[in-house]
């Protein structure tokens, strides 16, 4: 992957991040690659037992951006933990990108293969 | 005007529409309105209007003959993120305008604004060369997958994060020309061109 910011490039956990990382890079928008953790919950004596490590961060947006590929169904642990998130740092910005968020966008930008592996060729979801 | 299209059996673009999304009279309507405020605002300044290829051309045509004032318009384009274009690296712009545009009033004219990544290479690259102002005219917005926020002076419509096409929105190059916004089949998403 070639990158007009000099990355290092990071192991990516999902395909879906490298394909995100490769689009920020085609438009030369600067990204770190889960740079920070937010605690959320701590023990009886100060010890972080869960936390909530956002995807990416975009500097120059000051934006905080996560992508899930899971069902709607399966994303509660997520968004439970992004409401805890906004609750307890209410001065950042982050952005999730749900599933049908992602599809749509990997279709816009000719991703076509990266779509369907998120989705499968399921519907488009009710729309209300 | 969908209705004559959707009722006709032969028609090979509308058997893919799954719903119409904004019928051709709300486009008209809402172009029309969008007309009036850029020639209310731009009395007096012969503004040009810029559009990048080639989602907007229909906006364009339309946008264009419901301004009453002299205006000028030029077009640019960029590399889409194709495979062949993602592995040269970075964006480019493959066909620069005509006329300059430095002192001028100008308005960015574009058909959706999702992300913002487009956009605001575009606006970065205009505003570079320095024009007198610089406004964005934007058909329709797709606020829920915005990454970065640019100030939009004219907007036509908010839509919810369907893939949608017509008026100018594609899907593999194809349904620009139907004359409504409609919702694609789930089973036509995955399709490619052939």
């Amino acid at each position: 992957m070639s990158t007009p910011y000099n990355h290092k490039i990071p192991v990516f956990i999902h395909p879906i991040e490298q394909a995100f990382a490769r689009i920020l890079d085609f438009y030369g928008v600067a990204w770190e690659y889960e740079p920070r953790a937010f605690p959320l919950r701590w023990d009886k004596d100060g010890n972080i037992i869960e936390a909530f490590r956002p995807d990416f961060y975009l500097p120059q947006q000051n934006l905080y951006v996560e992508l899930t590929t899971l069902r709607p169904k399966l994303t509660l642990r997520k968004n439970r933990k992004l409401k805890r998130v906004k609750e307890l740092y209410p001065d950042i910005n982050i952005k999730l990108f749900k599933r049908r968020e992602l599809r749509n966008m990997m279709l816009r930008f000719g991703m076509a293969e990266e779509a369907e592996r998120i989705f499968g060729t399921e519907a488009q979801e009710e729309w209300e | 005007m969908e209705d004559l299209w959707l009722s006709d059996t032969n028609n090979e673009l509308t058997k893919d529409i799954q719903q119409v999304f904004v019928s051709t009279s709300a486009l008209q309507s809402r172009v029309r309105e969008l007309g009036q405020e850029i020639s209310r605002d731009y009395r007096g300044k012969n503004p040009l209007l810029v559009g990048a290829l080639k989602g907007m051309i229909f906006f364009m045509a339309d946008l264009l003959r419901t301004i009453t004032i002299p205006v000028e318009v030029d077009f640019i384009a960029v590399s889409s993120y194709t495979n062949e274009a993602r592995d040269r690296g970075v964006v480019r712009v493959t066909k620069d305008l005509d006329l300059p545009i430095t002192g001028r009033h100008v308005i960015f004219v574009e058909d959706v604004v999702d992300t913002g990544l487009t956009l605001n290479y575009l606006v970065n690259s205009l505003r570079a060369r320095q024009p007198g102002s610089l406004e964005v005219c934007v058909l329709f917005n797709k606020a829920t997958r915005r990454l970065i926020d640019l100030p939009i002076r004219y907007k036509g419509f908010d839509l919810p994060d369907y893939f949608v096409v017509g008026y100018g929105l594609d899907h593999h190059e194809r349904y620009r020309n139907l004359p409504y916004v409609g919702i694609l089949k789930p089973e036509v998403l995955f399709t490619r061109n052939g």
